[in-house]
């Protein structure tokens, strides 16, 4: 569920009037203020705290000031004039020097966030010094307080009450860009939090996804590796009893007979040998195929591969055509394995390759750059690594390019028709690509629709200096 | 909602929820034209790129209604584009009611279908309760060319349980109406969990009719 934002956000409120407003802002623009009508200025925050202030003291107050009595009662005033919150518009707060102070409220939004008080000034209307200036302090001569007051600017009420006003909508209009400001910062802050919990919550739906298949994966493959084992217990006694039976050991066998168990014979080591392959996956997939490498000639391996593949290949009228470059460092392969690993891919090429066609072997040196497989930093991370390269090439159907990359996986045919037409599990290719990268190698494809198909096995070559 | 029972102040949130370009800025604009001076406040735009609503649009309108209580509307747009809805949630958070605004022209009605949808979906994961929530549904763009009929729109009205209204938000046809009926039923709910009745003394004809009154509206026509 979402988490809840501030209530400033919720409906947008303004809390306090001094997180929307810039002090300095608002300083200059009381400052402008007193420059054109004379009049001190002072914001005040709703609990009474100066958020700026535009004034000069007067005359008047100097000499008020200047007597005890007088000092303790502009004091009080002062006060007074400070925590006054006016509820219901502007109110004049008179002086008893006969000044005024005109208190208006900073309503934003219907609410009230504080205050701004104009003056002191005097009432263009008032003549005589009041009784009430003169009774402030036993001291006070009424010619020095008249002189004194005579200083003060005089501003007619109409006047005070549209300077209020325009104030008032100088100030609405900054406290509107201060809050639009304060929203949208606000507003990226929380809907970029809002985006990342959204992110974060599909994320760790994706991990238990994840988690979850890698489970089920590995259930599957002990239960792969179980039931491989168990079938190949009774499958050992069926090949063995009808291998018994096919050389005579139980009576002689009619021609027919024979037949039939030479079919039960073949179809059991097919079976065994699938079964194997499933085994052989498991051990890959799990990491737990142990490997026992010797050093081997890539020149020999290939010629053997083709004296291997030749009766095949001439069964079915195919040409095997194999060109190995001179001088070929060894291998350090397991020779099992990679035996396995090109017959695999030899039996592939032969059987696609349509009679009269050609299959070609190749051994050649290459040289693999090493390093960030995307070039960046390629100068600092490349390491030349010399490597042994061995193509097999056929001139059959060939393979899509959407496919090239699938067909490693395991059960994976590029056409479901062609498992039944030319045989096969879907494994092959999938134990191919394992058994190689177990070398440290490489196996790719390179193909065209009807142009053959040509399979590149890339093994580092023996590492003399390792020892 | 929220209430200031020191400061006497009552703030409602009603949200203008509904898909991309269906009209709910223009819907906030009308308002603010139509509604007399003193009530209303700022129309403020929250970030907009080529004239769309990025963040929210926010009207506030302020009323004075029984024993001196203030009753502050706020009324806010979200961003109708699909790719802001972590926004629209955000700004869904809180709210008393929902005018959803529609696209009458037919082209649209997979669009308002999809946002309705989203709607629901982005109550329930701000914990509110979907069915619970005041909804009135709102028809704009009655003026633009193959729109669904009154006939078919009355007809399914009828059906649902959401008052309906038609509008042309673009000539301030219907917007008002839309809003005093939001209030309407945005206020029965406050006041059946929080009886404002009883504790401000603040009651709902009073209140509807103070907003009818700033708002210019005589009757409610749907």
């Amino acid at each position: 569920m979402t988490q809840a934002v501030g209530a400033e956000l919720e409906l947008a409120e303004v809390a306090r009037l001094e997180d929307i407003v810039d002090r300095r802002a608002l300083t200059e623009v009381c400052r402008s203020f007193f420059e054109l009508f004379s009049i001190s200025l002072r914001v005040f925050t709703r609990d009474g705290a100066m958020l700026a202030d535009a004034h000069e003291e007067r005359e008047i107050c100097r000499y008020v000031n200047s007597l005890g009595d007088g000092r303790r009662a502009c004091s009080t005033l002062v006060s007074q004039v400070k925590r006054t919150d006016p509820e219901d518009g502007p109110i004049v707060h008179p002086c008893f020097t006969g000044a005024e102070y005109r208190i208006v409220p900073i309503v934003y939004q219907g609410k009230r966030l504080g205050r701004f008080v104009l003056g002191p000034y005097l009432p263009a209307e008032m003549r005589e010094v009041p009784r009430s200036l003169l009774v402030i302090d036993n001291r006070i001569d009424p010619e020095a307080a008249r002189s004194a007051l005579s200083e003060m600017p005089r501003v007619r009420q109409e006047t005070v009450d549209r300077i209020g006003e325009h104030l008032s909508r100088t100030l609405d209009l900054i406290l509107f860009s201060g809050h639009r400001a304060f929203l949208t910062s606000h507003m990226h802050v929380a809907s970029v939090r809002e985006s990342f919990r959204e992110l974060a919550e599909k994320n760790q739906r994706l991990q238990e996804a994840f988690d979850r298949l890698k489970e089920l994966d590995r259930l599957k493959s002990n239960f792969l590796a179980t039931v491989s084992h168990e079938l190949r217990t009774p499958l050992t006694s069926i090949i063995g009893y009808s291998d018994m039976l096919a050389t005579g050991i139980a009576g002689e066998l009619n021609g027919e007979q024979q037949e039939f168990v030479e079919t039960i014979r073949n179809k059991g080591d097919h079976l065994l040998a699938l079964i194997t392959s499933l085994l052989d996956l498991n051990k890959l997939e799990q990491g737990s195929m142990r490997l026992h490498r010797e050093v081997l000639d890539p020149a020999a391996l290939l010629l053997d591969l083709k004296k291997t593949m030749t009766p095949a290949a001439a069964k079915k009228n195919v040409t095997i055509d194999a060109t190995i470059e001179p001088g070929l460092p060894k291998l350090h392969v397991d020779p099992v394995r990679i035996r396995q690993v090109l017959f695999n891919i030899a039996e592939n090429a032969l059987k696609f390759s349509p009679p009269g066609g050609t299959v070609k072997m190749i051994a050649r040196s290459a040289e693999s750059a090493g390093g960030g497989e995307d070039g960046i930093g390629a100068v600092l991370l490349a390491v030349p690594e010399k490597r042994i390269e061995i193509g097999i090439i056929d001139s059959g159907i060939g393979i899509p390019k959407e496919e090239q990359e699938k067909i490693f996986d395991a059960f994976y045919q590029v056409d479901g028709g062609s498992t039944r037409e030319h045989g096969g599990t879907g494994l092959g290719l999938s134990i191919v690509k394992r058994i190689v990268e177990a070398h440290g190698g490489t196996v790719r494809v390179e193909s065209e629709p009807g142009r053959g198909a040509a399979f590149w096995v890339n093994l580092p070559e023996l590492d003399e200096s390792a020892g | 909602m929220q209430l200031d029972f020191k400061a006497k102040e009552l703030t409602i949130k009603l949200v203008y929820y509904g898909p991309a370009l269906s009209g709910k800025t223009t819907n906030l604009q009308s308002i603010h034209e139509l509604v007399s001076g003193e009530s209303r406040g700022r129309l403020m735009t929250l970030e907009t790129k080529d004239d769309r609503t990025l963040f929210f649009d926010l009207l506030p309108l302020t009323l004075q209604a029984g024993r001196g209580v203030q009753v502050r509307i706020k009324l806010f747009t979200v961003p109708g584009q699909v790719i802001h809805n972590a926004t629209r949630r955000l700004v869904l958070q809180g709210a008393d009611g929902v005018a959803f605004i529609a696209d009458s022209q037919r082209a649209e009605t997979k669009a308002n279908a999809a946002a309705f949808v989203n709607l629901r979906q982005n109550l329930i994961d701000n914990g509110l309760d979907a069915a619970r929530m005041p909804l009135v549904i709102q028809f704009n763009k009655r003026d633009m060319p193959d729109i669904r009929t009154d006939a078919e729109i009355d007809d399914l009205a009828r059906k649902g349980k959401e008052p309906v209204y038609k509008a042309v938000a673009l000539r301030g046809q219907g917007v008002l109406e839309t809003l005093v009926g939001l209030l309407e039923i945005a206020w029965k709910r406050i006041e059946r969990e929080h009886q404002l009745s009883e504790k401000l003394g603040l009651k709902e004809d009073v209140v509807i009719d103070e907003l009818r009154g700033r708002l210019g509206v005589k009757a409610v026509r749907r």
